[in-house]
């Protein structure tokens, strides 16, 4: 078993420089802190084709941001954000893990008042470990947002992103000319995002996003599906003894959300995504439903 | 030649006592269409013959605290200068679209160096570039005789020379127009002359300080 570099140190040490060089301009920085805590299900974890090979869970998440921004000029800002992540299942403890990771995000508004449209650049990367040397690894994100506010009412945004996960490790060959790890995935998305403020404290989200790439399934053995796959590995994260395999396919998420203000700082929110991926192959489609309920808590 | 002391002290007296005795008072209320008083309401008096006193210079302040326009809403008299002394550790980047005062004070920290001079009489709505959700409002009156409602909705408004006056009230969340508010009335001595408003209100749509869930806010 390969086992690549860990990078986490050099990140780390990487953002406490910037955060360090933002800092020195004391008054023209500002210090920002977000966290959401709450509950997702997702009813289809092992992207299943087949619906008896569906598993559900639900997870306690954590997501946690804190870090500086600093404006660069009069419409211009950069920030630099430490991100914490945590994800606890119920039942699949195997894929609870905890992240480490930083963010940063170059925003810029384009003119004058609350509808000038803006462009934000954001590039993010999280280490997530799973305590299982095949799982663990590097997500990245990078992408550029366009967005703009209309009326009192109304934003609109499109999005391009690249995402891409790379696992510490390459698990054993089990077939060979099968090699790699099959959680190594990566993708391009396209996605819009209309939002209405319903009332003065209610916000509900409308978003589709459309990804083209890889996505990791899991299975029970079966040589059939094999045929379709660049990368296979034994796995037992859901209890008996599977297979992950990886596949190219297409991805359409379409979300609802609503969002509840408690305060200047406070949020409730309640989600729903529904999620459908086309495989490149004869194999199909599957298809994911996930609620998530969680508080959101900015200073 | 020069009068003997207590003559200029009956003098004085007879000066000064009439204008005391006629000052006049106007004690207004407001409250929101669920009956329950309304604070931030602006209430102005215009004398009905427009005589008014000669301006003196004044600076006004509205600060900016905990990326917030404090207070929300201010009232001036037309002519008056603002301050806009920024007391957080961050900078803002003030401005307005508002006919009656354009301006815009770029990205600063502290206390800018100018205040702003508020000469025509309307409403002027304030901005923060930065934090699109900071929202505050300056009343620009033509009169110098106006008042803001406090959290029980009452306005006091004092030293009012007798007369007939147009009384009226603005609210930044009023439905309608000032100009429908306008009530008569005329003031006679210290008496407090009572108005009351109860005024419809629209909801506020303001930018979402809150990020939501997996989205960096820009607080």
């Amino acid at each position: 078993m390969q086992t690549r570099t860990t990078m986490a140190p050099r990140l780390l040490t990487c953002w406490l420089c910037c955060v360090v060089a933002l800092y020195s301009g004391t008054a023209r920085s500002e210090w920002g802190f977000d966290a959401t805590g709450g509950f997702t299900y997702d009813d289809n974890l092992s992207n299943a084709f087949e619906a008896d090979e569906r598993k559900g869970d639900t997870a306690a998440a954590v997501d946690l941001a804190g870090g500086y921004r600093q404006q660069l000029g009069d419409s211009t800002s950069l920030g630099l954000s430490l991100l914490g992540t945590s994800q606890s299942y119920l039942h699949y403890t195997g894929l609870s893990n905890i992240g480490l990771g930083a963010r940063a995000l170059l925003r810029t508004k384009f003119g004058l008042g609350a509808e000038a449209p803006w462009l934000a650049l954001a590039a993010q990367g999280v280490y997530h470990n799973y305590h299982d040397d095949n799982l663990d690894g590097w997500s990245y994100e990078a992408g550029a947002t366009l967005g703009k506010r209309f009326g009192d009412r109304w934003t609109v945004s499109g999005s391009v992103r690249y995402d891409a996960y790379v696992a510490n490790s390459t698990p054993p060959v089990i077939i060979p000319g099968l090699s790699g790890s099959p959680y190594d995935v990566y993708g391009w998305n396209v996605g819009v995002q209309a939002r209405f403020l319903a009332t003065e404290s209610d916000l509900v989200s409308l978003s589709y996003n459309w990804r083209t790439g890889t996505v990791t399934s899991v299975t029970e053995p079966d040589l059939e599906v094999l045929e379709y796959s660049d990368r296979v590995a034994r796995t037992t994260i859901f209890g008996s003894p599977e297979i992950a395999y990886r596949i190219n396919a297409n991805t359409q998420t379409i979300g609802i959300a609503w969002s509840h203000t408690l305060g200047q700082h406070t949020a409730f929110n309640v989600a729903y995504a529904y999620r459908r991926s086309q495989a490149d192959s004869e194999l199909g489609a599957y298809y994911a439903n996930v609620i998530s309920i969680t508080v959101s808590y900015s200073y | 030649m020069i009068a003997p002391p207590a003559a200029r002290v009956a003098m004085l007296v007879c000066l000064t006592l009439p204008a005391c005795a006629l000052a006049a008072r106007l004690s207004a209320s407001v409250h929101g269409g669920d009956g329950k008083p309304l604070p931030n309401a602006v209430v102005v008096a215009a004398p009905e013959d427009g005589r008014l006193p000669p301006l003196t210079k004044t600076t006004e302040v509205v600060d900016q605290i905990d990326k917030e326009f404090v207070p929300y809403v201010k009232a001036v008299r037309a002519g008056s200068y603002v301050q806009f002394p920024n007391k957080d550790n961050i900078r803002h980047h003030v401005y307005s679209f508002s006919p009656p005062k354009k301006f815009e004070l770029p990205l600063y920290s502290g206390t800018p160096a100018i205040p702003v001079l508020f000469d025509k009489p309307g409403i002027v709505k304030l901005g923060c570039n930065i934090h699109d959700w900071m929202l505050g409002y300056i009343y620009v009156a033509e009169t110098p005789y106006f008042g803001k409602s406090a959290r029980d909705g009452r306005v006091e408004v004092d030293q009012l020379p007798p007369g007939r006056y147009q009384v009226r009230v603005w609210h930044p969340l009023m439905q309608g127009s000032e100009t429908a508010t306008v009530q008569r009335v005329e003031l006679r001595d210290e008496t407090p002359t009572r108005v009351e408003w109860t005024l419809k209100l629209n909801p506020e749509y303001r930018p979402r300080r809150t990020p939501l869930p997996g989205e960096p806010g820009y607080r």
